[in-house]
């Protein structure tokens, strides 16, 4: 297949993504993929036929246009579709005909929507992934978000039958549910109370590599020096030198020198992933066997 | 001397790996614990392990929970943590590499050598007296670690961050040196430089060095 899509319009932070570049730790690379991997299957589900990668988006949207015959499927946060010029409805999927306009407008909710589309995206595999970490500039589209102007090639229709995923509603914030994590034994008691206890907010600080929350200053004290570097997973919530906690995210750095309080599960994580600044947090600590069954059909 | 090593510990890091940690501080004997375990999973990964990841004294295995149970995959683990054949023993592979010392390519060469009281021809000469191992990589791309020199060469890190140092820069800090591979901010001192490139991004495996080999450094056109 010859056709290309063009971006016309790209807010920050839009990147080509599939399921990530899982296994590539050891040579100082995050597995990436994208950061709500439940509607990303979603949009591809969709589709009678999905390529394996798509294009994962913040609030601000994007516009683009195709020069050739596919489909493609939406699915995330709130967002408004506009096709070519009409509205249309969110969580849905189009057939495309050459000169078709899509445009993506914010809405009341999330912070990730995707587009997948019948035909892969033909950018080069690297390491086994389409996905892009723009943090160290590998894969995707020469390593870096679309701008507009960009041409992306469509290659080989993908695959039918894509696995299913889970169109998430408006997520709950509270609360987000953690195993405890590497060094929680080695904060004091009442300082793992308190991280219970307080409802953090999510702040504006935020992207593809972690989410910092606003309302931690009690970590201050914390004064636990000198770890070891060790290896990090999406999810683990690092306590900073000034009590600010980072949640990492899918382009984390592949290890961490700071304390590490508690991790994520990952059945909490799409919902997470998804909650805008300012949005209230309370973490909850489950075992692991609770993990496993909350995970349910978002693996 | 190392004290002893305390028995391993396996913990959950999430709901999709393990943990298994041979020390708390960094030290040759963990260090070389985290390695050999890494390999010996290397060559029989349990079912279900997606990822095995060594560190400077831990080795983090990802599983899918959808293909193992984590307790059985757990008590897989010790059975080979507490296993005694010798993944080990094969002899470490060797590199010699080439570093252009000091000058723009090192541009805080002179100052780690006036800090240790030494000339920068002296530190050059006791820092590439021996020969060192790879730690562990990661942190970034092709990032390597390389230790141990003697105590008379540590010196913390730098106050102040070099907010991008190019591939191939040559770092040296808390008696280790380190080989960047894509540029990155880093707080290490900058004494030297490389055309070693440790990570080709096309290449399967995507870097040369591995945790365990040697490294003996050489300055450039020596």
């Amino acid at each position: 297949m010859s056709g290309f899509l063009k971006i016309l319009r790209a807010g920050p932070l839009v990147t080509i993504q599939d399921m990530g570049r899982i296994g590539n730790l050891r040579y100082g690379i995050a597995a990436s993929g994208p950061m709500v991997r439940s509607a990303f299957r979603a949009a591809g589900a969709m589709l009678e036929r999905a390529g394996e990668a798509g294009i994962e988006f913040t609030p601000t949207g994007i516009e683009f246009s195709v020069d050739t015959t596919t489909s493609a499927g939406f699915c995330g946060g709130d967002f408004k579709l506009i096709v070519n010029g009409k509205p249309a409805l969110w969580n849905a999927a189009y057939a495309l005909a050459p000169g078709d306009r899509i445009s993506i407008a914010p809405g009341n909710w999330g912070n990730y929507g995707y587009v997948r589309f019948e035909h892969e995206l033909d950018v080069p595999p690297l390491l086994g992934s389409r996905s892009t970490n723009s943090t160290v500039g590998l894969g995707g589209f020469d390593g870096r978000p679309l701008l507009a102007g960009d041409r992306i090639p469509f290659g080989a229709p993908g695959s039918p039958s894509p696995p299913k995923g889970d169109i998430l509603t408006e997520p709950q914030s509270l609360p987000i549910r953690v195993i405890w994590g590497l060094h929680a034994d080695l904060f004091p008691t009442a300082m793992r109370r308190a991280f219970l206890e307080a409802t953090f907010r999510v702040s504006k600080r935020l992207d593809r590599m972690g989410v910092r929350l606003d309302g931690g200053d009690f970590f201050r004290e914390a004064r636990i020096l000198s770890l070891v570097s060790d290896a990090v997973v999406p999810g683990d919530i690092q306590i900073l030198g000034d009590g600010t906690p980072i949640v990492l995210m899918r382009d984390h750095q592949p290890t961490g020198g700071y304390p590490r309080i508690a991790t994520v599960i990952s059945a909490d994580m799409d919902r997470f992933a998804q909650l805008r600044p300012g949005t209230p947090v309370k973490f909850e600590p489950v075992t692991l066997a609770h993990a496993l069954a909350a995970e349910g059909g978002n693996r | 001397m190392d004290a002893p090593l305390p028995l391993p510990m396996l913990m959950p890091l999430g709901d999709r790996a393990f943990l298994i940690r041979f020390g708390t501080s960094l030290s040759e004997a963990a260090n070389r614990a985290a390695i050999t375990f890494a390999r010996r999973l290397d060559l029989r990964t349990p079912e279900g392990v997606e990822e095995i990841d060594p560190n400077l004294v831990s080795v983090l295995v990802r599983y899918d929970p959808a293909r193992v149970v984590p307790e059985k995959l757990a008590g897989e683990l010790r059975l080979l943590l507490s296993g005694t054949d010798d993944a080990q023993s094969s002899t470490p592979r060797q590199h010699r590499i080439e570093v252009h010392f000091g000058g723009e390519d090192g541009p805080d060469l002179d100052s780690v050598a006036q800090v240790l009281n030494l000339t920068p021809a002296e530190f050059v000469a006791a820092h590439n007296a021996s020969v060192l191992r790879v730690l562990t990589t990661g942190f970034a791309p092709g990032f390597v670690y390389c230790g141990f020199h003697p105590e008379a060469l540590h010196l913390p890190r730098r106050a102040e961050i070099h907010t991008r140092v190019p591939p191939g820069s040559v770092l040296f800090a808390a008696g280790q040196t380190a080989i960047t591979a894509t540029p990155i901010p880093t707080g290490w001192h900058v004494i030297g430089r490389t055309d070693f490139a440790n990570f080709v991004p096309d290449r399967d495996p995507p870097t040369r060095l591995r945790e365990g080999d040697e490294i003996s450094f050489v300055r450039a056109g020596s």
